[in-house]
C-alpha cells in the first residue's frame, strides 16, 4: 500500500474503505495500544461496523480476538467512545465466542454509567446473556424498569422483551413493575445535557411495557380483558404507539371470543375518533375486517363510522396514512363494495395523485364499487386518465375492467367501447396489447350481444397490428365465432387480407380461420368463395402454409359432399377435451408402454365437454381468477409487485363460496374416473357421467376422518369413502362402510357389492366403495352410513400387527350422505338467461321457508353447491344492503344434457329467508327434483 | 391479523444511486428459533438481490411507500442516496411512518450539512447511533428526533494525551523557533 493511500485513510472525512485485512490489524493494533486513543478507535470501530453492514464477515478466531480487544476499550472512560463500543459488542456477538466474559464490564456499566450509557448497556445485555445466565440480570432489568429516565425505561422493557423466550420465569418476577411502568408518564431529567438537542419525551416506554405485559399474559383472557379496561380509562395512553398496540389486544381479543365485540363497541366508535390517525386507521381495520368474518355483529352505524375515519384519512397530506386508508378501503372493495361507494368523490381525486401506488389502489377500488348505475360514469373517468399512465399500470386497470365485464354483463356497451378506444389509441406493449384483447375475448365469449361490434373493431385492429400473437388469437377468435355471426362475408375480407399481406405464421393462422366459413349456414354463397380462397393460398410458398390450405379444402369437401361428421367436427369443433385429462393420459400413456404402442391411445377415455359446458366452465375459472386476484390484492398486488405469493385470506374464502376449489375439483374428476375404471367389478359400469365434491363425513378432529364421494353412472351410484386413520399405533382391518337408505321401504337403489379396504395402516388414507344399482335415471336418497373394522394394536417395530392379535371389532357412525338432484346436474353457460329460461318448456315452483338465521349469501351460496348449476349473470353475489336478491342458475342434465334454469327470488325478513324457487326445463322430473329438493 | 408483536421493523436501509449498499440491517427477534419468513434475509446474497430489486422500483419514484415482495416499504429518496425501512405487510403504517421520520429527523439534525452519500460515509458512526437508538431488534425504541439526537455522541475530539503531546510539541516548536530566531539573528548581524 503506498504511503498516499495509507494517509487516504487516516483521515476520517474520506468516504473510501481500506480492505478488510488492513481494518482487521489496524483494529488489533490501535485497541491494544495503551494509553487508548479514543478518538481513531472509534473512527476504527465505525470503519469496522461499515465493513459488516457491507455484508463482510470475520472467521470466528478473528471475530473472537476483535470481540476481546475491543471489550478493553471498557478501560477507557469515554462515553462517546463506550457507545461504539457497545455498538461493536452487538454486530460481533453473532459471529464471536465466549461473549459471555463482556457480561460483567456491561453489568457495571448498567449499575454506574452515565444517562447516555445506561440504555445501551442494558440493550446489550440482549446480546451477551443466554439461558444460564440471564437470571443474573434480574436485579438490575428490575430497577432499570422502573427508572425515572424514559430511555432506561425503555432499554430496559425491550430488553426484557428480547430475553423472554430464554427466561420468561426471571421476567415475570417484575409484571407488576411492568404494569405501573405502562402507567407511568415518564419525563426527562430537567439536566443540561452535554448534547445541543433537547429531548422531548413521547411517552414510549408505555408502548414497550404495553407489549411486554401482553406477552406475560397472553394466554390469560380475563387478565388481558381487565388489561384493556384498565389502560382504556382516563386517557392513560398517552403514546400513540401504545394506544395502537391497546387496539390490537383488542383484535386478538375478539378472534378468540366474537361475543366480546358488544362490550368493545362504544371504546371502538370512541377510537375511531380519536386524536391519532394511526389509531383511527387501526380500529377501522379491526371493525371491517371483524365484521367480514362476523357480520352480524357489526352495526351498520359502527361499520359506517369506521368507513367514514378512512374516508377522512383519505384527504390528509401525508401519503402513508393515505396509503394505508386505500388499503383497507380496497380490502372492502372486495367484499362489500357497495359500502364504500360513499367515498367515491375521494377516491375520484386520489386518481391523480402523484403517488402512484396510490392512484392505482383508488382505481382498482372505484372499479370494484362499480354497480350497473355508476359504470359508464366511471369508465369515462379511466378513459382520461388511462393515456397518461405507465404500461403495468394500465394492464391493472383493464383487468379490473375485464372484471367488470363479467360481472355486469349488461353493460357491455361502455365497457366494450372503452377497450375499443384503448386499443386503437393507446400506445402500449404487447402485454398491454394483449391484455386488452383477451378482455375482449371475454366479452365475446360472454355476452353474445357484443358480438358483431367487438368482431367488427378487431378486423379492424388486425389491419394494424404488430404482434404476431395476437394477430393469431384474433385470427382464431374470428374463425370460432364469425359463421355464426349476422355478416361472415366481412370477416372473410378482413381475414383474406392477411393472407395477402402478412408473414407465413399469420396466413397459416388465417387459412384455419378461413375454413371455418365454409360450412356457415347463413351465406351459402361464402362456399364457393372460400374453396377458390383456399385453392388460390394452396400456391403459397410456405410449406405450412400451403399444408393447411391443402388439407382445409379436402375436409371441406368430404364434410360437405360426403357429409363426413369427422371431417365436419375437424372443421367446427363441437366439443372440447378436458385439456388437463389429456395430458395426464398421454404421459400415462406413453410411460406405460405395454406393448410398444401397438394399441392405439384411446382418446374416449377422457372427458369431452361441449361449447357451453366449457364456457362455463371457463366463466367459473375466470371469476376464480378474480378471487384469487382479489385474494391477492388482499395483499395488496400493486403494479410494483411482480412477485405475487398467492395467499388465501380468510375473508375471501368464506365469501368465495363454492368457486374456489373448482379448479382442483377438475383435475380430481380425472383422477376418480381412473381409479374407478381400474376396479375391476366398476369396469362394467361404463362411463363415469358425474361426480360430486368430497363431503367431509365427520369433524376434521375426529379418530378417522372420513370424506365421501358421490359417483354417478348411467344405471349405478357408486359411493366412495376416502378414509384417513389418524391414529398412531392401531392398524384397522376389512374396513367397510355400511349405507343403510334413510326411507327402508322404497327400493330404488339396490346394494351391488362393498369393496372394503383390506388394512388402513396409521396415518394413511384408503378408499372403500359401495355400488348401487338405480331403477330410475334420477334417484335421490340419503344414507346413514357406519364405518366397521377391526383395530388392531401395531408393533411399531415391524410396522405389522402383533401376532395373534384377534383384533377388536368396532363401529364408528358418521354422518349420512345425501344423492340429490345436483348430482346429476351439470353447469352450463348461457349468454341470455331470460330468453333461455322463456323457451324450456316444463315448469315447477316451489316455495321455501328458511328460519335459520343464515344471510342471503350463505343461502346462494348452500344452492349453488346443492344444485351444482353456473350461477350467470353474477347474481352469486348477493348484496349485503339489501333484504332480497334473484339468483339464477343453468345447468345441463349430467345423463342427458338436457338444459334446466332456476330463478330463485329471495326475500329476507324478522320471521326468515323466504325462498321462491322457479324452475324451468327440458326434462320435466329432474326439473320438478332440482327444485323440489334444492334445500 | 395483525400482530401483537412488538418486533415491527424487518429492515433498514440505506442505499446509494446504484442500488449499493451504505448501510443495511436485517432485524431478527433474538433468542427465537428461525421461522420460515424470516429465511428471506438469511443470506447475504438474497439481501442484496432484495436490495437491488427494491432499488429498480423506487430509484427516481418519489412515491414514499409502496408494497414490495410481500412487505411493506417506506422510503425517502435523497439526492444520492435512499433510505428504507422495510416491515411486514400487517403493521400499521402510520406507527412505522412514525419510526421513520424519526430516523429521518434525526439523521437531519446529525448531518448538519445534509443528507448525502458522502456525508454519511464520513460520519457513519453517528448514523449507525442514529439508527440503533431509533430501533433495537426490530422494536422500535423511539419516535422523537430530538430524543434520539441527543441520545447521539460526538465523537471524542479533545484527547488528553493528545493534547498533552501537543503541548509539549508547542513548546518544543517554541523552543526551536527562538533557537532559529536567534540563529538568524546572530548571522544577520
Amino acid at each position: 500500500m503506498s504511503a498516499h493511500t495509507y494517509k487516504k485513510f487516516e483521515n476520517s472525512t474520506s468516504g473510501d474503505l481500506p480492505d478488510k485485512m488492513t481494518i482487521y490489524q489496524d483494529c488489533m493494533n490501535t485497541f491494544n495500544e495503551s494509553p487508548v486513543n479514543s478518538k481513531r478507535c472509534r473512527l476504527l470501530i465505525s470503519r469496522l461496523l461499515r465493513l459488516l453492514a457491507q455484508g463482510e464477515t470475520f472467521p470466528q478466531n478473528e471475530a473472537t480476538a476483535l470481540f476481546f480487544s475491543i471489550s478493553k476499550l471498557f478501560q477507557h472512560q469515554n462515553d462517546s467512545l463506550r457507545q461504539a463500543v457497545y455498538l461493536a459488542i452487538k454486530e460481533l456477538s453473532g459471529i464471536s465466542e465466549d461473549v459471555l466474559m463482556a457480561t460483567s464490564s456491561i453489568m457495571k456499566d448498567v449499575q454506574n454509567g452515565s444517562d447516555l450509557i445506561k440504555p445501551d448497556a442494558i440493550r446489550s445485555l440482549t446480546y451477551v446473556l443466554d439461558e444460564s445466565t440471564a437470571f443474573s440480570a434480574e436485579r438490575l432489568l428490575k430497577s432499570a424498569v422502573v427508572s425515572r429516565h424514559p430511555s432506561i425505561s425503555s432499554a430496559a422493557l425491550c430488553t426484557s422483551y428480547h430475553l423472554l423466550p430464554i427466561s420468561e420465569v426471571t421476567i415475570r418476577r417484575f409484571t407488576n413493575e411492568t404494569q405501573e411502568a405502562v402507567l407511568d408518564l415518564k419525563q426527562f431529567p430537567n439536566q443540561p445535557t452535554n448534547s445541543e438537542y433537547y429531548p422531548n419525551s413521547t411517552y414510549i416506554s408505555q408502548y414497550h411495557a404495553l407489549g411486554l405485559l401482553y406477552q406475560l399474559k397472553k394466554n390469560d383472557k380475563m387478565a388481558l380483558l381487565k388489561l384493556v379496561r384498565h389502560f382504556s380509562e382516563n386517557n392513560s395512553l398517552k403514546n400513540q404507539l401504545a394506544k395502537v398496540e391497546l387496539v390490537k389486544i383488542v383484535n386478538d381479543l375478539l378472534y378468540r371470543d366474537p361475543q366480546l365485540f358488544n362490550q368493545f363497541r362504544p371504546l371502538l366508535s370512541d377510537w375511531l375518533s380519536n386524536k391519532f390517525e394511526s389509531v383511527q386507521l387501526e380500529t377501522a381495520k379491526l371493525i371491517t375486517s371483524f365484521a367480514t368474518r362476523n357480520s352480524r355483529l357489526v352495526a351498520p352505524e359502527l361499520y359506517a363510522a369506521a368507513v367514514s375515519a378512512l374516508q377522512s384519512l383519505l384527504t390528509v397530506p401525508r401519503v402513508s396514512s393515505r396509503f394505508a386508508a386505500l388499503r383497507i378501503l380496497n380490502r372492502i372493495s372486495m367484499v362489500s363494495p357497495e359500502k364504500i361507494v360513499v367515498c367515491n368523490p375521494e377516491l375520484e381525486s386520489l386518481i391523480n395523485d402523484s403517488n402512484r401506488n396510490i392512484s392505482t389502489y383508488a382505481i382498482t377500488t372505484l372499479l370494484k364499487t362499480g354497480t350497473s348505475k355508476n359504470i359508464s360514469s366511471l369508465i369515462s373517468t379511466i378513459t382520461n386518465f388511462i393515456h397518461d399512465v405507465s404500461d403495468d399500470f394500465k394492464i391493472i386497470i383493464i383487468d379490473a375492467v375485464r372484471t367488470l365485464s363479467l360481472n355486469f354483463p349488461q353493460e357491455w356497451k361502455s365497457i366494450l367501447n372503452f377497450l375499443i378506444d384503448v386499443l386503437k389509441n393507446s400506445e402500449g406493449g404487447f402485454k398491454f396489447k394483449n391484455s386488452i384483447v383477451e378482455a375482449l375475448i371475454d366479452i365475446v365469449s360472454f355476452v353474445p350481444q357484443s358480438k358483431e361490434l367487438a368482431l367488427e373493431n378487431l378486423c379492424d385492429f388486425i389491419e394494424d397490428c404488430e404482434f404476431n400473437e395476437i394477430l393469431v388469437r384474433i385470427l382464431h377468435l374470428l374463425g370460432k365465432e364469425g359463421p355464426s355471426a349476422p355478416n361472415p362475408s366481412l370477416y372473410v375480407r378482413h381475414i383474406y387480407n392477411r393472407v395477402v399481406l402478412e408473414n407465413s405464421i399469420i396466413r397459416s393462422a388465417a387459412v384455419v380461420a378461413l375454413s371455418k366459413f365454409a360450412l356457415t349456414k347463413n351465406d351459402s354463397t361464402l362456399y364457393e368463395s372460400i374453396i377458390s380462397l383456399l385453392k388460390r393460398i394452396a400456391n403459397d410458398k410456405d410449406d405450412e402454409v400451403r399444408d393447411r390450405a391443402t388439407i382445409a379444402l379436402e375436409f371441406i369437401d368430404s364434410a360437405r359432399n360426403k357429409q363426413d361428421v369427422i371431417a365436419q367436427n375437424l372443421i367446427e369443433s363441437k366439443y372440447y377435451y378436458d385439456i388437463p385429462s389429456l395430458e395426464s393420459k398421454l404421459n400415462s400413456y406413453i410411460s406405460s408402454n405395454i406393448d410398444s404402442f401397438a394399441t392405439a391411445f384411446d382418446v374416449n377415455q377422457v372427458r369431452k365437454f361441449t361449447e357451453d359446458e366449457m364456457k362455463a366452465i371457463n366463466l367459473k375459472r375466470k371469476q376464480e381468477q378474480i378471487f384469487n386476484q382479489k385474494s391477492e390484492t388482499t395483499l395488496d398486488t400493486t403494479p410494483e409487485a411482480d412477485s405475487i405469493v398467492p395467499e388465501k385470506r380468510a375473508d375471501a374464502n368464506s365469501f368465495a363460496g363454492p368457486n374456489l376449489d373448482d379448479h382442483q375439483e377438475d383435475l380430481l374428476a380425472t383422477k376418480y374416473a381412473d381409479e374407478l375404471l381400474s376396479i375391476e367389478q366398476i369396469k362394467p359400469f361404463g362411463q363415469l357421467v358425474n361426480s360430486s365434491r368430497a363431503i367431509s363425513l365427520t369433524e376434521p378432529e375426529a379418530e378417522f376422518i372420513v370424506r365421501g364421494i358421490k359417483h354417478i353412472f348411467k344405471d349405478n351410484v357408486v359411493l366412495q369413502f376416502n378414509i384417513t386413520n389418524t391414529l398412531t399405533d392401531i392398524a384397522l382391518d376389512n374396513v367397510s362402510v355400511v349405507c343403510t337408505p334413510e326411507i327402508s321401504d322404497e327400493v330404488e337403489l339396490e346394494e351391488l357389492f362393498t369393496l372394503q379396504v383390506d388394512r388402513l395402516l396409521p396415518s394413511e388414507e384408503a378408499a372403500c366403495y359401495v355400488a348401487f344399482k338405480k331403477s330410475d335415471e334420477i334417484v335421490m336418497e340419503g344414507f346413514l352410513n357406519n364405518l366397521t373394522f377391526t383395530t388392531k394394536e401395531i408393533n411399531p417395530d415391524t410396522n405389522e400387527p402383533f401376532e395373534g392379535d384377534e383384533g377388536f371389532q368396532d363401529e364408528y357412525e358418521i354422518d349420512s350422505i345425501f344423492l340429490n338432484a345436483g348430482d346429476y346436474v351439470k353447469s352450463s353457460f348461457t349468454g341470455n338467461f331470460s330468453a333461455t329460461f322463456d323457451e324450456l318448456p316444463c315448469e315447477e315452483i316451489a316455495v321455501f321457508n328458511i328460519q335459520e338465521d343464515l344471510s342471503i349469501q350463505e343461502v346462494v351460496d348452500k344452492i349453488i353447491l346443492n344444485s351444482s348449476c353456473l350461477p350467470v349473470e353474477s347474481t352469486q353475489f348477493a348484496p349485503s344492503d339489501s333484504n332480497s336478491h334473484t339468483l339464477k342458475l343453468f345447468g345441463k342434465s349430467a345423463l342427458t344434457g338436457s338444459k334446466v334454469a332456476l330463478q330463485i327470488k329471495m326475500i329476507k325478513s324478522s320471521k326468515g329467508l323466504a325462498l321462491k324457487v322457479h324452475g324451468k326445463g327440458e326434462d320435466r322430473l329432474l326439473c320438478s327434483d332440482l327444485v323440489n329438493g334444492l334445500m | 391479523m395483525s400482530s401483537l408483536s412488538l418486533y415491527t421493523v424487518q429492515a433498514f436501509l440505506i442505499l446509494d444511486q446504484q442500488g449499493e449498499r451504505i448501510y443495511a440491517k436485517y432485524y431478527q427477534p433474538p433468542h427465537r428459533s428461525d421461522d420460515g419468513n424470516q429465511l428471506l434475509f438469511n443470506s447475504v446474497k438474497k439481501q442484496k438481490e432484495f436490495e437491488k430489486q427494491l432499488h429498480r422500483k423506487t430509484h427516481k419514484q418519489d412515491s414514499e411507500i409502496l408494497i414490495f415482495e410481500d412487505h411493506l416499504v417506506l422510503y425517502k429518496e435523497y439526492i444520492d442516496v435512499t433510505i428504507y425501512l422495510v416491515s411486514s405487510l400487517e403493521e400499521n403504517e402510520i406507527v412505522l411512518q412514525q419510526g421513520f421520520s424519526a430516523i429521518r429527523g434525526a439523521l437531519d439534525l446529525i448531518l448538519n450539512s445534509g443528507m448525502d452519500k458522502k456525508n454519511i460515509q464520513e460520519n457513519y458512526d453517528m448514523v449507525i447511533l442514529v439508527i440503533d437508538e431509533t430501533i433495537d431488534n426490530g422494536v422500535i425504541l423511539e419516535t422523537d428526533s430530538n430524543t434520539i439526537a441527543s441520545r447521539v455522541s460526538k465523537p471524542p475530539t479533545n484527547e488528553p494525551q493528545m493534547a498533552l503531546d501537543l503541548d509539549k510539541g508547542f513548546l518544543g516548536a517554541w523552543g526551536f523557533a527562538k533557537s532559529k530566531f536567534q540563529e538568524r539573528l546572530q548571522q544577520g548581524l
